[in-house]
């Protein structure tokens, strides 16, 4: 039996894939955090989107699709805020008309240029085949936005709390906002190759919305978020020698069991607690 | 700070917008501490852009802002300046406890990683008790009442060590009894040489807790003493039609040849009460004086 359970460890692709997931899994989960608060899950959605034109042109200029993924997603970040202080349109309009315009180009592209992507690969992602290259470029973007994160958590809680008195006291609002966005973008990416690009929405918004329900505090709440992010998501690695499905799938279901498992039981915010409030009241 | 040499000193400010709007035109007031200034005037007058414009926000397109003799910029750096946000400007459901929002205020003294050190932790442990919440420092701020939230956020701009606080509209959905504990917290702060600027558009509660009055729209109307510059007069410059306006002359009043009359001039808030011959006229402030 324990040998059985040990089995994918003796793989060095599984160690990999377990170690990789978890570590995106994390970053993914903490940026999630924050994009709980304001209200920005859909922002997730939008980025994994975009940047599907970014990876068709790397593969036919033959550059790291990563590169390409992640200059598309600034691209899309950056055009967003733009439409959105010069047409004053609503923010949910303005993701949904970038996002989609990118999406289109990135389909276009690849429909005319068959050979060079496999979209199937970056829609649905798949960490137990990808390449050590790949793997590495994961683990480097991961493990750096992690460290930029926990550098500077603070600033940008600050900045997302109270952007006026962030300013007042100092700090640099427009480059923290950026430095998210960009962390936002690079993260989306490596997460694009574990999970693929629908279910990267799922990573950076599900383990933020559990922690929400679970803490009054934002440095808890990172730190829950994170908790169940890379568990989950090494765990869905790990499941998926067993049962020959789809990592991502199994990863954003466990999260979302939990979500559940949160919503209904949490201790101060969860709905049986309220109501079961509401009755002693 | 015991001097009362102006502290905020704005000099001939304009603020235009890069879509051609003119903010502010030839604003020059300079405030002193020590004092509560009212900064009245009606939406849209300029009043958050005067705000901006001391907090280094939007930059003026002409003349210029100067604290403690500094600019603006370096009075950020040294937290001279800090601001109370109006309670709708805030997202009341953060995870965020009383005692992390007064820790904020210490940002700008902390290092890299903005870990708190003892002088941190004392000022906003000070800034708690300064304000009366220190036995709410562990709850979520959603859970606090309209003054309270109010109080934590007055323990920010104190924790951050500020001598010149701006508050925005600090009364609105607040009721009168916190409105009157949080004027006798304002009046303690000032007793200790802050200044404090409030924007409001208030106008019965500005006599009960302002010295001074500073009465803009687009450009600067009137500054001065509340007794003197708080006139019916400035106040229908600032607001033109937008005031609900009720005289009661001499004859309305009283059989007798008593010439005095009374007004009363309110937007949506407290109103004010104005009483006496024309001209001679006095603000009625009921709880001050002691009349009914």
């Amino acid at each position: 039996m324990m040998e059985m359970l040990l089995e994918p460890f003796s793989y060095v692709y599984m160690q990999k894939a377990i170690a990789v997931c978890g570590l995106v899994g994390g970053v993914s989960a903490f940026l999630s955090a924050y994009l709980v608060l304001k209200g920005w899950s859909l922002m997730g959605d939008a980025l994994s989107h975009s940047i599907v034109p970014g990876v068709a042109i790397a593969y036919m200029l033959g550059f790291p699709y990563a590169a390409g993924a992640f200059f598309a997603g600034v691209l899309a970040a950056l055009s967003m805020a733009m439409v959105k202080k010069a047409s004053g349109l609503r923010e949910d309009t303005v993701i949904g008309l970038v996002f989609t315009t990118f999406f289109a180009v990135g389909l276009l592209l690849v429909s005319i240029n068959p050979t060079a992507v496999n979209i199937q690969a970056i829609i649905l992602g798949n960490i137990l085949a990808i390449s050590d290259s790949d793997i590495f470029q994961v683990a480097l973007i991961s493990g750096i936005s992690l460290f930029v994160l926990l550098l500077k958590w603070k600033d940008l809680a600050a900045v997302f709390f109270d952007e006026n008195h962030a300013r007042s006291v100092g700090l640099k609002v427009d480059f923290l906002k950026i430095l998210f966005f960009t962390l936002l973008s690079a993260t989306t990416v490596a997460a694009l190759q574990t999970v693929g690009a629908c279910l990267v929405i799922a990573m950076v918004v599900t383990p933020g919305a559990s922690a929400y329900l679970l803490t009054d505090r934002f440095g808890r709440m990172i730190v829950i978020a994170v908790v169940l992010g890379s568990v989950t998501s090494a765990l869905g690695a790990y499941l998926s020698f067993f049962v020959n499905a789809s990592t991502g799938g199994l990863i954003v279901t466990m999260q979302t069991l939990i979500f559940l498992g949160v919503f209904l039981f949490a201790p101060k915010h969860g709905v049986l607690r309220a109501r079961w409030r509401r009755r002693a009241a | 700070m015991s001097s009362h040499q102006p502290v905020v000193v704005l000099e001939n400010v304009g603020v235009t917008y890069p879509n051609g709007h003119v903010a502010l035109e030839g604003v020059s007031v300079s405030l002193a501490p020590g004092k509560i200034y009212g900064l009245v005037g009606v939406n849209g007058a300029g009043k958050s852009t005067l705000f901006k414009s001391i907090m280094g926000f939007v930059k003026p397109t002409s003349g210029q802002v100067l604290i403690e003799g500094k600019g603006v910029w370096e009075a950020l750096r040294s937290n001279l300046v800090s601001y109370v946000p109006q309670t709708e400007d805030v997202d009341w459901n953060f995870p965020v406890l009383v005692e992390d929002v007064v820790m904020m205020g210490r940002y700008g003294h902390m290092g890299f990683l903005r870990r708190p050190k003892a002088a941190d932790k004392a000022a906003a442990a000070e800034a708690l008790a300064r304000v009366g919440m220190e036995k709410y420092s562990k709850r979520q701020i959603g859970e606090l009442s309209g003054g309270q939230k109010k109080r934590v956020f007055v323990a920010r701009a104190l924790a951050q060590g500020g001598e010149i606080i701006l508050l925005d509209e600090p009364f609105t959905g607040v009721d009168i009894k916190t409105e009157e504990s949080l004027i006798t917290l304002f009046r303690a702060l000032v007793a200790e040489g802050r200044l404090i600027l409030v924007s409001t558009h208030d106008l019965g509660s500005v006599p009960y807790f302002c010295d001074e009055v500073v009465l803009i729209n687009r450009t600067l109307l009137a500054c001065g003493p509340v007794e003197t510059t708080f006139t019916q007069e400035n106040l229908i410059r600032a607001f033109g039609g937008m005031l609900r306006h009720h005289r009661m002359a001499g004859d309305d009043l009283h059989d007798d040849t008593d010439a005095r009359r009374l007004t009363v001039l309110s937007d949506d808030e407290r109103p004010l009460v104005l009483y006496g011959e024309a001209g001679g006229e006095k603000i009625v402030t009921g709880a001050k004086d002691g009349k009914p």
